[in-house]
C-alpha cells in the first residue's frame, strides 16, 4: 500500500455544494417554497432538493472520495471518475429542478423534465457507487467508519431508486400499478433513507474517525459504536423495507415508521454517548474551532431527536415535520459540513501545497492557514439563526423564519470566504512562506504533487 | 512454473519524478498464469515486493549498474495472507538499528508526519529511524515512496498504537 494522495476533483465538489447551498439560503429568505409554501408543493420540493442533492450530497461524496481511502487504507479504485460523476449530478439535479418547476407551472413545455433528471442523477450517483463500492470491496475487515459509509452507499440506492420512481411518475412515464402506489405513498421512506440512511450515516461514520483524529482521541472500536452500527441499519431495514412491504399489503406505514424510530433513537442515544466520550477522552485540551463547531452540529442532532419525542409525544409530529426536518438538515448536517469543511479544506491545501517540501524547508503549519477569530463569530451566527428558524417554524412565524434564513445566508457566505482565503493562502503573510518548490493551489482542483 | 518474462521499465516515469505503481499494478494484472515480471526500476523497490508477495509473487533482485534494478517477480502460486496494517517493505532483516527513536503519538495531525520528514533530510541513506504513532501515516506514505525511503509498519501487540521504521534511501529523481 503506498497510501492515499489527494482526490483532485473534491474541491470541485465541495465549490459547486457551496454555490448550491448560498442558493438554497437565499430561496428561503425571498419566502420561496415551505413555510410560505405547503409542504408538499413544487416550490418545496424544489427547496429541499436543492439543500439535500446540491448542497450536501455534493458535499458528501466530495468528502468520502478524499476520505474513504484513508479509512479504509486503499487507494481510490478511480481517479476519473469523479469528474464525469459530478457533471452528470449537476446536470440531473438542474433537470429535477426543473421538473419541479414544470409542476410549479413557473414554465411549460410539452415534455418532462423528470426522465432526464433521473437518468441523469441515476448516472452520476451511479458512477459514486461504483467507485466508492470498488474501494471497500477490496478490504477485509471492513474498519467501522467503512462499514457507516457502506450502508449510508446501500441507503443512497434505496433513495435514487425511490426518488426515480416519484420523477417517472410525475413525469407521467410509467404506469406500473405498483409503481404509482409507491409514488403516492412512500415518500417518507425515501426521506429516511435520504436523510437518515445516506447523510447521515455518511456523516456518523465520518465524524467518528474525524473527531478521534482532529482531537487526538482514542479510535472507537469497542461493542457501543458496533450497537450504533447495527442498531441503526435494523432501523432502516425495518422502515424502509418494512414500509414497502406494508405498502404492497395495502397498509398504513406507521408501524414501520414508528419502530424504525424507536430503533434510531436507541442509536442516537448511543452515538450520542460515544462522541461525549471522545470529547472527553481527548488528549488535546485546546479544541479548534471545527470541533468546537462540530459540537453546535451535534446539539442540534440531539435537540431534534429531543423534538421528535416531544412532537409524537403531544401527537404534534405529522404538523412540525417540516421544523424537524429543517432542524437536522440545517442545524445537524449543515452545520458539522461547514465546521468540517473548516478544517478539511486547511488540511488538504496545506498538504498538496507544502507536502513536497516537508522537512526540506521551513512550512507554515495547518493552522496558519486559517483565522479562526474571523470566522468564530459567523459560525455563530448560522447556529444562533437557524435555531432561530426553526423555532420560527414551530410557531409559523413566517416572517421570522425568513430574516433568520437570510441571517443564515449572510453567515454562510461569510464562512465560504473564509474558506476560499484559506484555500488561496491568503491568510499566509510571510513571504518566507513561500519557498521554491510550493506553487499556489487552484481554488477548484487539486493537483497532485509533481515535485 | 513460470516459464516467460514481460518486461516493464519504469525507469523513464521515476526520472520524470512519476508514480509508477499504477502502471506496475496494471501490468501484473495482465500476466498470464505462465507469466512473471521484468521490472527495470532506479532504485531497489523494496516497498513491491510485499505488495507482490501478497499477491503470490517472489522476487529476485540485483543491481545492473548506474544505480539501477532489475527485478524478477515469479508466481510462488500461493499467495502470502498479510496483516492489514503491515506496510510494503517485507522485511527489515538487515536493517541497522535505528539511529533515531521518535513518539510522536501525543501530536496534533500533521505534525507527526512533519517531524519524520525533517528527521529523515538529517540523516544518511541506509540509516533507519523508528516512530511511534497512533494510526496508520496514510498521507506519509506517498511522500516517503517519492523521496526514495522503505517502511515497514504495523500495529503494535497492544492493538492501538502504530510502529514505523522507515530507512533512508536516495530520492528517485536523483539516482538516474
Amino acid at each position: 500500500m503506498l497510501g492515499t494522495t489527494l482526490s483532485r476533483w473534491t474541491m470541485s465538489y465541495f465549490a459547486a455544494a457551496l454555490c448550491f447551498l448560498i442558493g438554497a439560503e437565499a430561496l428561503m429568505a425571498a419566502g420561496y417554497g415551505f413555510p410560505s409554501a405547503p409542504l408538499r408543493a413544487p416550490e418545496t420540493l424544489l427547496l429541499v432538493h436543492l439543500v439535500a442533492i446540491g448542497w450536501l450530497s455534493l458535499l458528501v461524496c466530495g468528502a468520502l472520495l478524499q476520505f474513504v481511502p484513508v479509512i479504509v487504507a486503499r487507494p481510490l479504485h478511480n481517479d476519473t471518475l469523479p469528474l464525469p460523476a459530478l457533471l452528470f449530478l449537476i446536470a440531473g439535479l438542474a433537470g429535477l429542478l426543473g421538473g419541479f418547476l414544470q409542476l410549479a407551472g413557473t414554465f411549460t413545455a410539452n415534455f418532462s423534465l423528470f426522465p432526464f433528471a433521473t437518468a441523469a442523477l441515476a448516472t452520476g450517483f451511479g458512477l459514486i457507487l461504483y467507485n466508492l463500492g470498488r474501494t471497500l470491496a477490496a478490504v477485509r475487515p471492513l474498519p467501522l467508519a467503512a462499514r457507516f459509509v457502506g450502508v449510508a452507499l446501500i441507503s443512497l440506492v434505496a433513495t435514487v431508486a425511490l426518488g426515480g420512481t416519484f420523477a417517472l411518475s410525475l413525469g407521467l412515464t410509467i404506469s406500473n400499478p405498483l409503481a404509482l402506489k409507491i409514488a403516492s405513498s412512500a415518500l417518507p421512506l425515501h426521506v429516511v433513507a435520504g436523510v437518515g440512511g445516506w447523510l447521515t450515516f455518511a456523516a456518523m461514520g465520518v465524524s467518528y474517525r474525524l473527531l478521534a483524529m482532529f482531537m487526538l482521541a482514542p479510535e472507537l472500536e469497542g461493542g457501543r459504536p458496533h450497537m450504533v452500527l447495527w442498531l441503526g441499519t435494523i432501523a432502516l431495514a425495518v422502515t424502509i423495507l418494512g414500509g414497502l412491504a406494508l405498502l404492497i399489503a395495502d397498509a398504513s406505514l406507521s408501524p414501520a415508521l414508528l419502530a424504525g424510530g424507536i430503533l434510531s433513537l436507541a442509536a442516537l442515544g448511543l452515538y450520542g454517548a460515544d462522541v461525549l466520550y471522545l470529547y472527553r477522552a481527548r488528549t488535546r485540551r485546546i479544541i479548534e474551532l471545527n470541533s468546537e463547531m462540530t459540537a453546535f452540529a451535534l446539539v442540534s442532532f440531539a435537540a431534534a431527536a429531543i423534538l421528535a419525542l416531544a412532537l409524537a409525544g403531544l401527537q404534534r409530529f405529522s404538523g412540525q415535520i417540516g421544523a424537524l426536518t429543517f432542524l437536522v438538515l440545517f442545524g445537524w448536517l449543515t452545520g458539522l459540513g461547514l465546521a468540517k469543511l473548516y478544517k478539511i479544506i486547511a488540511f488538504l491545501t496545506w498538504l498538496e501545497c507544502y507536502g513536497p517540501v516537508l522537512g526540506k524547508t521551513s512550512t507554515p503549519r495547518v493552522q496558519d492557514l486559517v483565522a479562526e477569530g474571523r470566522a468564530r463569530g459567523w459560525f455563530f451566527l448560522y447556529y444562533a439563526a437557524t435555531w432561530v428558524a426553526t423555532a420560527a417554524l414551530l410557531a409559523s412565524f413566517v416572517l421570522l423564519f425568513r430574516l433568520a434564513a437570510a441571517a443564515m445566508m449572510l453567515a454562510t457566505v461569510a464562512i465560504i470566504i473564509q474558506l476560499i482565503r484559506t484555500r488561496l493562502l491568503l491568510n499566509i503573510h510571510d513571504l518566507a512562506a513561500f519557498p521554491a518548490g510550493v506553487h499556489r493551489p487552484h481554488l477548484l482542483v487539486c493537483v497532485p504533487e509533481s515535485s | 512454473m513460470t516459464q516467460s518474462y514481460v518486461d516493464l521499465d519504469v525507469r523513464p516515469i521515476l526520472r520524470d519524478g512519476g508514480e509508477p505503481f499504477g502502471k506496475i499494478m496494471e501490468a501484473v494484472a495482465a500476466l498470464g498464469q505462465d507469466q512473471g515480471l521484468r521490472l527495470y526500476a532506479t532504485f531497489k523497490p523494496v516497498p513491491l515486493f510485499g505488495v507482490l508477495e501478497a499477491k503470490g509473487f517472489t522476487h529476485e533482485a540485483k543491481e545492473i549498474g548506474g544505480g539501477d534494478w532489475e527485478v524478477l517477480f515469479r508466481r510462488s502460486g500461493t499467495p502470502v495472507k498479510r496483516e492489514a496494517e503491515t506496510a510494503p517493505a517485507t522485511s527489515t532483516a538487515g536493517w541497522p538499528d535505528p539511529v533515531q527513536q521518535m513518539d510522536n503519538r501525543d501530536l496534533e495531525p500533521p505534525e507527526p508526519m512533519v517531524r519524520i520528514l525533517s528527521a529523515l533530510e538529517t540523516m544518511e541513506a541506509g540509516e533507519v529511524l523508528s516512530a511511534l504513532l497512533r494510526r496508520e501515516p496514510m498521507f506519509l506514505f506517498p511522500q516517503l515512496a517519492k523521496r526514495g525511503h522503505t517502511w515497514r509498519g504495523g500495529l503494535e501487540p497492544d492493538g492501538i498504537n502504530y510502529k514505523i521504521l522507515i530507512r533512508v534511501g536516495r530520492p528517485p529523481d536523483t539516482a538516474a
